[in-house]
Order: C-alpha cells, then sequence, then structure tokens
C-alpha cells in the first residue's frame, strides 16, 4: 500500500534503490560534465565543497566532488540522506543549531562543516537519486542568496539532464543489442533499411544461408542475391512499396550458399514516427522451398489423379461399346449413354483445379467456354456454332458440373432428335443472366426447327434427366413451354448453385 | 486396298474398342501397341498409313516421342488421342492434331478420314470441330 501521508515518502526504498541502478551511474569514473558542475557550485557559492552525491544503499556515492577528495561515505553521517527526505531542497545555515545535525561527527570533529544547501536529483519518474549539495566549514547564518539557490536548481536539474541521457541511450543501446539477438536466433532471414531503402542489416541467418560476407550485400547489393530472372520483379515490388508505404511481400528464388536458387518469401513493413513518416523498413525472407515443392508435388498427383479419372471414363465408355457389340438392338441405348458420359467426362476436364499444363485447349473456364466446348459438335455448314451463347458469364465448380453438362447434354441431344437441331437451318438460343438477390438464370429457346404441337405425350429418360439435374442436384427450377415456334426451357437457379464449394466458404469465414 | 491403322493405346478395352470401330468402317488395323517399343516395332516391320496415338501408355508420357518418331522417320499421318490433350498443347513435329478422350464413334471416324486425306494430298473431308490441329502440323 503506497503511504501518501506528508511525513512519509510515497516511493519505497526499494523502488528509489532500482531507479537509482537502472541509471548505471555507481562506480562509474568521474567525468568532465560532472566534475565541472561542481566546479561551478564551489565558486558560486564561495564553499570549499560541493557534490554530485547519490544515496546509495548504507553509503553516500559521489559522481563529481570538489573538496572531499573521497569518492563516497557512509550514510550515518550524511546529511543529504535527510535531504532525499525534504521536498526538493535542503538548507542548513548552521550545523551546530540544528537538532538534526548538531551531533554529526562532521559537525563535532573535522573537518567542522557548518553549513549545507542542497538540490534534490530527482528520476524523470520522481523518485529521489541524491542532492547536488554545497557545504562550507564556516556557518551562513544569513543563508544562501536567491541567486545562488536558483543557480543550484539550475545546475541540479542539467545534472539530472545529463543523467536521463546517459540511461535513453544505454535503453537504446540495450533495445539494439536485444533485437539483434532475438533477430540472430531466428530462423528466417532479417533485414532492414533506411527509408530510402538503404539496406544496412542483416541478421546472421542471412550470411548463414547465402554464404556471402558480412555487409556486402548492403545498400543494393540484396537484388544480386535473386535469381536473374526474380530481380527486375522484384525491384518493381519494392520500389512500388517505397514510394508508397504499402507492405512489401513477394516469392523470389534466393542464392543460397552452395549456389542452389531456393524459393523465399519475402516481406517488409514499414516503421513510422509519430507524424507518420517513415524512418525505418524491417523486412523478413523465409526459406519455402519445401513448401513449393510440396505444391508442385500436389500438382503431379493431381493431374495424374485427373488423367486416371479421364482414363476411366474412356474405359467405360468402351465397355459399353464392346458391351452392346453382341446385341444390335442395344446400339442406340449405348451410344445414347456413352455420349452422356462422354459429356460428365468434359465436366470433368472442366473443373479439376488446372495448372498452366493440363488447362484445356479450348476456351475459358467458366460457364460459357464450358458451354461452348459442349455444344461444338453442333455447327453450321460453315463451321459456326448453331447453339449460341449470350449474357452473363459465370464460373462453377466441379460440385455443379456434372449436373450443368449433363442438363445441357440432354437439351441437346433433344433438339438434335425432335428439335432445332434435328433440321438444317434451325438454332438454339441460350442466355444466361445474373438475376437480383444473386439467382442465376438460363434460358434455352429453340428457333427455326419442326413445328411443335403442344407438351409430348410422353416425357423421355433423357427429360427426366435435365429435371432431375436442375431441381435435384442444383436445387433449381426447371420448366418448360411447348411454344408453336419451338421449345423453351426456363432454369433458375440459387446463387450457390454454381459454386457451392465457394459458398460454404464464405459462411464459414464470415 | 484399305489404309492400315496401327493402334497406339495401353488400355486394352479402349483399343479394343477403336479396333472395332475402325474395322467396321472398313480400315486395317495392323497392330495395338501398349508402348514404345512395341508400337516402333510394329512400324519398322509394317506399311503404316495412319497411327492413333495415346501419351500415358503402359512405359509412362512416352507417346510424345512416339508420334514424332512414327510422323518424322516412318512418314506415318498422327492423331494423338489422350484424356489429357494439354501435355500437346504446343504441338509435336509431323502429327496433324489431338482429341479429346472419350470421344464418340462419328467423331473417330471423321477424324480418320480427315487424316488420311490429308496423307493422300485429296482433302474432301472437313476436321470435325473437336479435333485440335496443331498449328505447324499438316494441313489441307
Amino acid at each position: 500500500m503506497p503511504d501518501t501521508s506528508p511525513d512519509r515518502p510515497s516511493w519505497t526504498e526499494a523502488e528509489r534503490l532500482a531507479a537509482l541502478r537502472d541509471y548505471e551511474i555507481l562506480d562509474t569514473e568521474p567525468e568532465r560534465a560532472f566534475d565541472d558542475i561542481v566546479d561551478l557550485v564551489a565558486t558560486l557559492f564561495d564553499a570549499p565543497i560541493a557534490v554530485v552525491n547519490l544515496i546509495d544503499e548504507g553509503r553516500q556515492w559521489f559522481k563529481a566532488e570538489k573538496g572531499l577528495g573521497v569518492r563516497e561515505t557512509p550514510l550515518e553521517t550524511s546529511f543529504c540522506a535527510h535531504a532525499i527526505l525534504e521536498a526538493d531542497r535542503m538548507v542548513v545555515p548552521d550545523a551546530t543549531q540544528d537538532p538534526r545535525f548538531a551531533c554529526n561527527p562532521l559537525v563535532t570533529e573535522a573537518p567542522g562543516l557548518r553549513f549545507y544547501a542542497g538540490q534534490l536529483l530527482k528520476s524523470a519518474e520522481g523518485l529521489p537519486l541524491g542532492t547536488l549539495c554545497v557545504l562550507d566549514t564556516k556557518a551562513r547564518p544569513e543563508g544562501p542568496t536567491d541567486i545562488q539557490m536558483k543557480a543550484l536548481e539550475v545546475l541540479a536539474a542539467q545534472v539530472m539532464t545529463q543523467l536521463n541521457l546517459r540511461r535513453s541511450l544505454k535503453h537504446q543501446q540495450r533495445s539494439q543489442a536485444e533485437f539483434r539477438a532475438i533477430a540472430d536466433s531466428m530462423p528466417q532471414m532479417v533485414w532492414s533499411t533506411l527509408p530510402d531503402g538503404f539496406h544496412d542489416y542483416y541478421n546472421a541467418r542471412w550470411y548463414e544461408f547465402t554464404g556471402v560476407q558480412d555487409g556486402s550485400t548492403d545498400g543494393e547489393g540484396w537484388n544480386d542475391m535473386f535469381h536473374p530472372d526474380d530481380q527486375e520483379r522484384a525491384w518493381a515490388r519494392w520500389r512500388h512499396s517505397l514510394e508508397t508505404g504499402d507492405p512489401y511481400e513477394i516469392e523470389y528464388r534466393l542464392r543460397r550458399h552452395d549456389g542452389v536458387y531456393c524459393w523465399t518469401l519475402g516481406r517488409a513493413m514499414p516503421v513510422r514516427d509519430e507524424a507518420g513518416r517513415i524512418v525505418r523498413w524491417f523486412g523478413t525472407c523465409t526459406d519455402i522451398d519445401d513448401l513449393k515443392k510440396m505444391d508442385q508435388a500436389k500438382e503431379l498427383l493431381s493431374q495424374e489423379l485427373s488423367h486416371r479419372i479421364k482414363n476411366i471414363f474412356a474405359v467405360v465408355s468402351a465397355l459399353v461399346a464392346l458391351s452392346a457389340r453382341q446385341y444390335p438392338e442395344a446400339k442406340p441405348f449405348s451410344q445414347a449413354l456413352r455420349t452422356r458420359i462422354n459429356a460428365l467426362a468434359r465436366a470433368h476436364e472442366f473443373v479439376r483445379p488446372h495448372s498452366d499444363v493440363s488447362q484445356p485447349l479450348m476456351g475459358d473456364m467458366t460457364l460459357h467456354g464450358f458451354l461452348a466446348a459442349l455444344f461444338s459438335p453442333y455447327t453450321d455448314d460453315e463451321g459456326k456454332p448453331r447453339v449460341r451463347i449470350s449474357g452473363d458469364d459465370a464460373t462453377f465448380d466441379d460440385q455443379a458440373a456434372t449436373s450443368v453438362a449433363l442438363l445441357f447434354h440432354e437439351l441437346a441431344t433433344n433438339a438434335s432428335k425432335y428439335g432445332a437441331l434435328s433440321v438444317s437451318g434451325g438454332h438454339v438460343e441460350v442466355t444466361t443472366k445474373e438475376a437480383e438477390e444473386g439467382d442465376f438464370h438460363l434460358a434455352w429457346r429453340e428457333r427455326g426447327g419442326p413445328e411443335v404441337k403442344g407438351v409430348p405425350q410422353t416425357a423421355g429418360f433423357g427429360s427426366s434427366l435435365a429435371t432431375l439435374s436442375v431441381e435435384g442436384q442444383l436445387a433449381g427450377k426447371l420448366s418448360r413451354n411447348w411454344n408453336p415456334d419451338g421449345l423453351e426451357v426456363l432454369i433458375e437457379l440459387p446463387g450457390t448453385a454454381l459454386s457451392r464449394r465457394k459458398a460454404a466458404r464464405t459462411l464459414t469465414t464470415s | 486396298m484399305p489404309a492400315r491403322i496401327l493402334i497406339v493405346e495401353d488400355e486394352a478395352l479402349v483399343a479394343m474398342e477403336l479396333r472395332f470401330v475402325l474395322e467396321d468402317l472398313g480400315y486395317e488395323v495392323v497392330g495395338t501397341a501398349a508402348d514404345s517399343a512395341a508400337a516402333l516395332k510394329i512400324a519398322k516391320e509394317t506399311e503404316v498409313d495412319l497411327a492413333l496415338v495415346d501419351i500415358h501408355l503402359s512405359d509412362g508420357p512416352t507417346g510424345v516421342t512416339i508420334g514424332r518418331e512414327l510422323a518424322v522417320d516412318h512418314k506415318v499421318a498422327v492423331l494423338f488421342m489422350t484424356a489429357n490433350p494439354g501435355m500437346v498443347r504446343n504441338g509435336v513435329v509431323g502429327a496433324i492434331g489431338v482429341l479429346s478422350k472419350p470421344t464418340e464413334e462419328r467423331i473417330v471416324q471423321d477424324a480418320v478420314a480427315y487424316a488420311l486425306d490429308l496423307r493422300s494430298g485429296a482433302v474432301r473431308n472437313m476436321a470435325p470441330p473437336q479435333l485440335q490441329l496443331f498449328e505447324d502440323g499438316p494441313r489441307a
């Protein structure tokens, strides 16, 4: 419990001593800056003795002294130990007349002190550390002058300024040493630059990884450490960050000590002052080579898997054809089944994760691209598509792909048997539209085909499959209008139908 | 004389089905090979007009090399048939183009007819739209 009563200090002796020791001044060599101050004080007071006195545990230690000839004395005989209990200053005109000091051996015996004036030395946090004081062997009943006391106050403040500067410098050096210790023990490479991007610091890991000489990558030398193909890109990003203050992030290949380029993630953030000006950049390089290799292995595996899957489609398709060979009456059935299998295989090709190598040869990885590929067999004499696609494009994922593939495969097959694609000159308009509230509308309109004479008596399996794809799999609505000039199929899909995975992800992350 | 066709395909069922389709169309299938050694052996011993070549075979992704050798060294018309057409997106010297597997009889029929036309120098048939022609390959 802090005691705030006027005759008891608000600090404990332990706190005071901790504060004093934090200055790391005790038992240091004399310094000119402090010696000059005690000289000046002695002169101003025309007194033989002046000291910068710090009250340690059991002793008082003098950073600077004039007229004493010793660096420390025991606390028992100290005037200043009393002074630090006083507010800011203490004046004793004649010690023999002061009950606190009359029996003090320094008063009763040599050197026979009489006069004392001390100004408190207070830490920045308000803890008393000691005094700047002046002593005389002659009593001064008239006391010091106002000017003398003012000078003492100013000079005591000067002593504290010196001590505080010293302490700040020490703290800064310590935090720098701590930073270096942390940076050097990190598995990552750490670097730092001036605001203009001049590299002036790298941690031990950088030198260990790259094997270059200390300091050899200072300034702009860092860029040469990266793969020639990455240097220009790295410069461009770095320049951009320097100009804008945007965080820097890049993946590039860093040359290891053995000459091998390793994939590295480079990042940097600016450090700003109170006014928001960038004063420094701190950056790291993280070795992500193993991660990259794992990614590449994953990509290979994914390609291999996808190849297997497509091969299975081909084998199943061949198996169906071979099985049907013995039963000529099953040929139309087997052909219909095979075209459906082929449509699914095509869907798979479009939506699996792709790299540059595995991308389909034709078209974009979007709904329109997919539909264009699916309808590519239907062309007129000039090679122009007979199924014309227009409207808003969309991306879609593997979960939606099989349903979309089956739906449009059935519509196209039906049209080529009975509808607009069964006669030359007929065509189909497919329009896609992003409707309100994120819904997605698709319309299939046949034009120029045979006249439609009402709703057909029986619905084939193909149309059931189309309905099932939309209403069962995609949670949408499918309606057919048997208009005389051609079949119209309207499909309404909820916004999430085309990318269910993405929708699920958005839900879990929001 | 019917055109002589070589099938390079390691999936026996796919190869067999393709053989039946081609034979139904009146072509002579001179052999089916599941790897590069078998394919080149047939090409050395027999006259081949056209080869249908898969890329992933029982000895690895050797189809590209086989296709090039057949086209360049043996003057065979070469069509690739693969589940992964991206593997030959930049074309293969001497080869005509690539069909994506699985495909349909009708497309195989049109593609084969087109390839044989090209070889004979008298193009009567259009290439089916599903056949991706190589940019630097033989053209009509």
